[in-house]
């Protein structure tokens, strides 16, 4: 396998279903993967897809709702989950807890509806809350399996998982020594969304080695850098992303845990996220860990790029261009819808930004 | 509080006392309308506004003299209140400045700082006017705690961590699981339960005063009392005429809001369900000539109240309820003082807002049921999202399964850019059409 042949999300599917594993549609973003595997099933993020029209979504949620809900919910009524026996809708932001709801009470699909509520803080009481929501989890997948994973099946897939996220955080650590474009380090990244953990290890592995292609540093923030070809629009303008803060990279980088019991375990990583607005991180505090990063990568400024009408990410906007602003580092700010090619306004805003960082 | 702060408050009460008996007087006084499509509006509402003012003017001086917490508007304040806290409900202020035709150049002053249109009004107005110093109430005491409750929406938390930042005090959150299923599961009410508990050390810590049981028992019973009479307010409109609309209940929420837990507002709220019996009594109803009965869903829009009052009123149409306005009532029966966190746990978990769109649906059908509804307005309100989706749904299952018409009226709660008067108008006349 080459950085370039990475099995496809079809493939990838059916590769698991192959294997005996029952397919689980996720919704964005913070969820516990290992438990999944254990019960049997394996994820395949949605985020969206861009690509499919707003049209059977927008006959359930109004225009005002996000991107990803609204063609996830297309997605879902056009059959494109079909193959998934379970689609887990994490509460992520009101938008995601209107797409569970309606799910669940309006559209019935096929699938069983899931619904993960993490809590929005890191105290003790947040902890002893999200093990006892992970079990009613692994309550649900238990009956909807026919039974409880066996101490063998959890230790693999807890082995399997940490094994490709300590892969993941690598490709990061590891960021300038890997001869790849943002496009394609991203593409890499991204592919943990659909990939089974042992693939996607095996891709991160394929991933020449070198040195990265130089540009102006730049860290990037927000849910999802749809579509990727954003990437190449940054490295036409002299940009290169040296670190991120996006919800589909970086703010998945779960620390260890050392706890023995299995739920509890993937507790401890779950609420040891990097510092995310939709996990309730003070706006300083995040302000502070990004300012870091960037001073560690070597960035010279931060490039919010947001889906539009996403509230946890629009809320922070004007702090955190103070607080980096006060730390020296410049933040632009752009929206965009998921479907279709960037807009020119996008890019020149972009390519004006960059020009202030050279 | 320094004397000259205690001259001030007492000058300024006793002025909103004579403003109050020159009101009352001359509302005793006036001669019916005969041109109005509505009957007078509720004396009692006078009494209303003269507590809402005596509360911001008693946060223009209270600084330094008592605690002052910023909180949402389904947060526990009961342990507040306990601890002498005066509250601040940043949401009751924003919609107070939206209802004075405020809020459009407070949100603008954000939105200039950053904050982006897309954004909840509420937060805007209020964003607005802490960066403009630019109030209709004077001014608004700096908090020393404040105090976010998840169970309304995210959006507070996202707020909430901004004034945060801004005042640099703590940050107090109750977060509540959202209930997708039918009522709160044993881990759910554990976890409210245990915030509840811990957040009386930190109330204490910022108010330096010590927390006692039998104060909040006190103030739980009282907030129950207030709760029972809201409800028993709002269930008066099942009388054919009601006596009063739903915009006299989004008017009057005021103190169930705000002011729940003290005795002012058990007293306020008793002479309001006095007065609406003797309406009843006397078979007046709020709109003179009420043929067609309907039912609001979401938070009302607070720049329209008066003229879409009007408006409907003229054509025999009188709103009677609302599930927003019942959301502080329906809960009362969960309230226990005898178990007070415990109750308290469950009452914040179960807000019509932190339940699933089924539930809110099974509602609005049993109201449907109850108050002799012929037809649903759905404000589908750009800025509440957890309120909003959902109910293109909700309205289709009316309409297809309960048989009643149901409209869904696009607008904003705060901000009167997203209101299109002439569209707005065109929707409700063909809804009214279809309802007679």
């Amino acid at each position: 396998m080459t950085v370039t042949h990475r099995p496809s999300r079809s493939e990838a599917i059916a590769r698991a279903e192959a294997r005996g594993q029952r397919i689980a549609a996720v919704l964005p973003y913070h969820y516990p993967r290992a438990l999944l595997r254990a019960h049997g099933f394996h994820p395949v993020e949605v985020w969206g897809p861009p690509g499919v029209p707003r049209d059977e979504g927008g006959r359930h949620f109004q225009a005002y709702t996000c991107d990803i809900v609204v063609r996830a919910t297309s997605f879902l009524l056009r059959g494109g989950l079909e193959r998934a026996g379970v689609l887990l809708v994490p509460h992520t932001c009101d938008a995601l807890q209107g797409m569970g709801s309606v799910a669940g009470d309006f559209l019935q699909p096929s699938q069983h509806v899931l619904t993960l509520y993490l809590p929005r803080a890191g105290r003790p009481t947040d902890r002893e809350y999200l093990v006892a929501e992970l079990r009613r989890l692994s309550d649900r997948l238990a009956g909807i399996a026919g039974g409880r994973p066996t101490d063998a099946g959890w230790a693999d897939a807890l082995a399997a998982e940490e094994a490709a996220d300590e892969t993941l955080a690598a490709l990061y650590r590891d960021r300038e020594a890997l001869a790849v474009g943002d496009r394609e380090f991203y593409e890499v990244v991204r592919s943990r969304e659909y990939l089974a953990a042992e693939e996607f290890v095996e891709a991160a592995a394929a991933v020449p080695r070198g040195t990265a292609p130089s540009g102006i540093g730049l860290l990037l923030s927000g849910i999802v850098p749809e579509p990727m070809s954003l990437f190449d629009h940054l490295a036409e303008a002299g940009a290169r992303v040296v670190a991120d803060d996006l919800a589909a990279g970086a703010r998945r980088l779960y620390p260890p845990s050392d706890a023995a019991d299995p739920i509890e375990r993937l507790a401890d990583r779950l609420l040891g996220s990097p510092p995310d607005p939709t996990r309730g991180t003070p706006i300083a505090a995040r302000a502070a860990a990004l300012a870091g990063r960037m001073a560690a990568a070597g960035a010279k400024g931060m490039l919010i790029y947001d889906v539009a009408f996403c509230e946890p990410e629009l809320f922070d906007v004007p702090l955190l261009r103070r607080h980096l602003g006060d730390a020296g580092y410049p933040v632009a700010h752009v929206e965009v819808e998921l479907g279709g090619e960037l807009g020119h306004r996008v890019i020149t805003r972009i390519e004006a930004f960059v020009e202030t960082l050279a | 509080m320094t004397m000259g702060h205690r001259l001030r408050l007492g000058a300024g009460s006793a002025a909103l006392r004579v403003q109050r008996w020159r009101a009352e007087r001359r509302y005793d006084r006036r001669a019916p309308d005969p041109g109005s499509p509505l009957n007078p509006p509720l004396r009692s509402t006078i009494r209303m506004r003269e507590m809402m003012s005596r509360h911001y003017l008693a946060g223009r001086s209270v600084s330094g003299s008592r605690p002052v917490a910023w909180v949402t508007s389904g947060a526990p304040t009961e342990i507040l209140k306990a601890l002498g806290y005066h509250l601040v409900y940043p949401e009751n202020h924003a919609a107070l400045c939206g209802a004075r035709r405020r809020a459009e150049a407070l949100s603008s002053a954000a939105e200039d700082a950053g904050y982006s249109r897309d954004l909840c009004s509420y937060a805007r107005t209020d964003l607005g006017s802490l960066l403009s110093g630019d109030t209709p109430v004077g001014s608004l005491p700096p908090p020393d705690l404040l105090l976010c409750c998840t169970n309304i929406c995210q959006t507070v938390l996202y707020w909430y961590r901004v004034l945060a930042d801004h005042f640099g005090c703590p940050l107090v959150l109750v977060d509540t699981p959202f209930l997708y299923g039918d009522a709160a599961e044993p881990h759910q009410v554990d976890f409210v339960r245990r915030q509840l508990e811990d957040m009386v050390p930190a109330a204490e810590a910022a108010a330096g005063r010590e927390f006692s049981l039998d104060g909040f028992t006190a103030v739980v019973a009282r907030a129950k009392q207030a709760s029972d009479l809201w409800l028993e307010i709002l269930e008066r409109a099942r009388h054919r005429p009601s006596p009063l609309t739903a915009f006299d209940s989004f008017v009057n929420l005021g103190p169930i809001v705000d002011l729940r837990g003290d005795q002012a507002t058990v007293a306020f709220y008793e002479s309001l369900l006095a007065e609406l019996d003797e309406r009843i009594a006397r078979g007046v109803g709020a709109v003179k000539d009420e043929r067609l009965r309907v039912l609001w869903d979401n938070l009302p829009i607070w720049y329209r109240i008066g003229p879409l009052s009007r408006w409907l009123a003229e054509r025999g149409v009188n709103v009677v309820a609302s599930t927003y306005t019942h959301a502080w009532g329906e809960l009362a029966e969960m309230m226990d003082p005898a178990e007070p966190f415990e109750a308290m746990a469950r009452v914040y978990l179960h807000p019509i807002l932190n339940r699933s769109t089924g539930h809110k649906l099974a509602a609005m059908r049993r109201m449907v049921e109850e108050f002799s509804i012929d037809g649903v307005i759905l404000h589908s309100d750009r800025s509440c999202k957890p309120y909003s989706l959902g109910q293109i749904d909700q309205r289709d299952r009316l309409v297809a399964d309960v048989g009643v018409p149901a409209l869904l009226l696009e607008a904003d709660h705060n901000d009167p850019r997203s209101y299109a008067e002439e569209q707005a108008t065109t929707r409700l006349e063909a809804f009214v059409e279809m309802m007679s």
